[in-house]
């Protein structure tokens, strides 16, 4: 048995206490075996970040307009449970708000779902999109790309497009004038947003503009930002007492959190990806225990003969764990490169916002360390119970 | 004396049981991977064509504008009154949409509700629950709402009173059909009841029109000759139109096809990988085995078919428990989210296939090298192993 006599000759040289080399050799042996059982991780893993992934990018879509919403506090109506549906409010209660102390500015946002209908300019055809109503004197948005684009809004039906909305609202060309709702506007910029579960094109004008296409009922969200040194506890509770019951006052994170809580209970994405990825940590699990029970029994004379000369059952099982650990990591970073490569592609196609973030990399890795954590323990027992006589 | 292959593959995965399951339980889990996929895939359209499934139609006049159930346009009802006049035309009826918000009485959030108009005479819908109570319809302000209207809404009891889009409603009940993608909730309404709450709309402008043709009637032909009376201004789908349109939308337009598409074609690969994976563990354990076969005379041909015998065996051993856990997985999606995930006898040939072809090119993945190597060095190779 050459290949075992190799192994065997080298880690009791080494006096350090750490077997690292002995696992490392160990994999090294059977390069062949090492990339493929890596592979086979790997594509679990892919499987479980390209879900998460998926799920992530269907939560940032429905985030992205509330996450770039500039203010500290706002006002919605109280009956509103997501942000894309029309829950308008009096725009006096603007007004009141700016009365309050410590409000430097109070904003409206003007928004319709399902009331305004775009003409494509190319082929005339009319669709839904979302529409947003902005005073151009009062931004509410912190979005460095849009912000210069805004005051172009001030010019009388103007409107800018989202040029990452579906290919077949045709707010990608160049084209200078189109149709809201049966009348004339004019194209002055375009920005990038992208589509979400509901919405498949956006397009912001001011608000003049916005009640001219369709006479809205009330402003849809009230961005309130803080003048220096004011508290934004006190300044809420101020604005609470100031206003009726029939709105809420909500902070940054309030706002983020409603949408959030609406995704995740309601509407079908969170589930469908939950299951997604439960499925490929199974599927992870069920290989990554295959290679370790393979890998084991072959070994398992020499680790028994290991076991035989002195070498304690807890230094083998940390062997054996260290060689699941290296394998996997090793699938993880197949796992990872091949999960970039694939949200460019169809994140590009599919107008997702699908991103290789640190945080979903971080999550991976964890599912990983915990899928070969696993699967190793369930396998390493026949080891434990190896007796060196009898399996020699 | 040799046995037949297939006989021996057989008697090859029987004589070391634990690793057989272990390796079939490997390939349960890719192709349960695969029918997750597969499911999900066709739920989406499937949940886009729920309401029309259910209504009892041969041909559907829309708009021109018509781009899917919830953005259908509207065209003037006179125009069912022209294809009344089609001798083919048995019977035309108009159904109007609209969208309300819906207010408990209690307070509290105010989801926003599917409403479906319709004329209550029966016959429309071929679901039970609706059929039997189309006479409490007739009353004014009463609606019937799906039982898969989300739990915001409140207890759907019948006789609870709520207000919808201003207006105060009482529930006459609940019918089994499910959302779809029509929204969080859908009631329906006779169409006096609809024009109604949408005092914007009369029952003039209809938002689809269900034709249904005299029995014989070729609906083909049918939709030729509405077309030709009725002009541009309405467009006419049959059934199969009808579904292949709605299909392109949900797969194309939303981006679903993608998405899932590309989950469908991961769980493809890593079916394939586990397959092959066990079963090159498995030809790699037995190398020795294979060599002394090839040794006592056995050809080439002759392993390759006991590898493929094995390979098909566990995939079809896998591909039962598979089954039934696929079934049970299908449940946990239809509650939990409400898609209407089945089990079609397509989507079993279509999984059933696939399993076929990853047991096949793993196989070939696996063989590769073994038939070209000569038993001495095999033998040799196999204890190494």
């Amino acid at each position: 048995m050459p290949a075992a006599s190799t192994r065997l000759s080298v880690a009791p040289r080494r006096s350090v206490g750490w077997p690292v080399p002995l696992a490392w050799r160990n994999l090294a042996a059977r390069r062949g075996r090492f990339l493929r059982s890596a592979s086979a991780i790997g594509f679990a893993v892919l499987l479980m970040l390209v879900q998460l992934g998926f799920q992530r990018a269907f939560f940032d879509s429905a985030l992205a307009i509330p996450r770039r919403l500039d203010g500290s506090l706002f006002i919605i109506d109280a009956a509103k449970y997501r942000f894309a549906t029309s829950e308008p409010f009096s725009s006096h209660l603007i007004e009141a708000a700016r009365q309050v102390p410590g409000v430097a500015s109070a904003s409206p946002l003007y928004a319709g779902w399902f009331d305004f209908f775009w003409q494509n300019p190319y082929d005339h055809k009319r669709f839904v999109v979302q529409a947003l109503g902005v005073d151009p004197d009062r931004p509410v948005f912190r979005w460095p790309a849009l912000a210069p684009l805004i005051p172009r809004l001030k010019a009388h039906g103007t409107v800018l497009v989202d040029r990452r909305a579906r290919r077949f609202l045709g707010m990608t060309g160049s084209a200078e004038k189109s149709e809201i709702n049966g009348k004339p506007v004019r194209i002055v910029g375009s920005f990038a947003l992208g589509p979400d579960f509901q919405n498949d094109g956006t397009v912001i004008m001011s608000v003049d503009t916005f009640k001219e296409l369709y006479p809205p009922a009330g402003v849809e969200t009230g961005v309130i930002r803080l003048a220096p040194g004011a508290h934004a506890a006190v300044v809420r509770t101020a604005l609470r007492e100031a206003l009726p019951r029939s709105v809420s006052v909500l902070g940054k994170p309030g706002i983020v959190r409603l949408e959030k809580n609406f995704q995740a209970r309601v509407s079908s994405a969170g589930p469908i990806f939950t299951i997604g990825t439960a499925m490929g940590f199974a599927v992870g699990m069920l290989i990554a225990y295959q290679i370790v029970y393979t890998e084991l029994s072959e070994t398992l004379p020499q680790y028994a003969t290991l076991k035989a000369i002195g070498y304690g059952t807890g230094r083998l099982v940390r062997i054996v764990l260290e060689q699941a650990f290296m394998t996997a990591l090793a699938g993880y970073l197949i796992a990872v490169v091949s999960g970039i490569a694939i949200f460019r592609l169809v994140g590009g196609l599919a107008l997702l916002p699908l991103q290789m973030t640190p945080q979903l990399a971080l999550e991976g890795l964890g599912l990983t360390l915990g899928i070969s954590l696993l699967s190793a323990m369930l396998a390493v027992r026949r080891l434990i119970a190896a007796d060196p006589a009898e399996v020699l | 004396m040799r046995s037949k292959p297939f006989f021996l593959a057989w008697r090859i995965l029987a004589h070391d049981k634990a690793r057989t399951g272990l390796a079939i339980a490997g390939i349960f889990i890719a192709i349960l991977l695969v029918f997750v996929e597969i499911g999900l895939y066709v739920a989406i359209p499937r949940g886009g064509l729920l309401l029309y499934h259910r209504l009892r139609f041969d041909l559907l006049m829309t708009s021109r504008d018509y781009e899917y159930v919830t953005q259908p346009g509207e065209f003037p009802a006179q125009l069912l009154d022209r294809a009344r006049a089609v001798p083919e035309v048995a019977r035309a009826t108009p159904l109007y949409f609209g969208s309300a918000k819906w207010k408990s009485l209690a307070g509290g959030v105010e989801p926003d509700l599917f409403v479906i108009g319709f004329p209550p005479t029966g016959g429309i819908f071929s679901v039970a629950g609706i059929e039997s109570r189309i006479g409490a319809l007739e009353k004014p302000d009463t609606v019937l709402m799906d039982s898969a209207t989300r739990p915001m809404f409140g207890p759907l009891t019948k006789g609870r009173r709520v207000e919808i889009a201003g207006r105060k409603e009482t529930i006459a009940g609940k019918y089994r059909l499910g959302t779809g993608f029509l929204g969080l909730g859908v009631a329906l309404a006779s169409a006096e009841n609809f024009v109604r709450l949408f005092p914007g709309r009369g029952v003039g402008d209809a938002n689809i029109g269900l034709l249904r043709l005299r029995s014989g009637a070729d609906p083909e032909l049918a939709a030729a000759e509405l077309r030709a009376r009725l002009g541009g201004e309405v467009r006419i789908f049959t059934r199969p139109q009808l579904e292949a349109h709605e299909i392109a939308y949900w797969t194309i337009r939303t981006s679903v096809g993608l998405i899932f598409g590309s989950g469908l074609v991961v769980s493809l690969v890593v079916g394939i990988m586990i397959v092959f994976q066990t079963l090159s563990i498995e030809i790699g354990r037995r190398l020795g085995e294979f060599a002394m076969l090839k040794a006592i005379g056995y050809a080439d041909g002759a392993l390759a078919a006991v590898v493929l015998g094995m390979s098909l065996a566990i995939v079809l051993i896998a591909f039962v428990p598979a089954t039934g856990a696929a079934l049970l997985v299908y449940r946990l999606i239809r509650t939990q989210t409400l898609l209407p995930a089945a089990m079609s006898e397509l989507q079993l040939a279509a999984v059933l296939g696939a399993a076929l072809a990853m047991a096949a090119v793993s196989a070939g993945l696996a063989l590769s090298g073994l038939g070209r190597a000569n038993p001495a060095e095999l033998i040799k190779r196999g204890q190494r192993f």
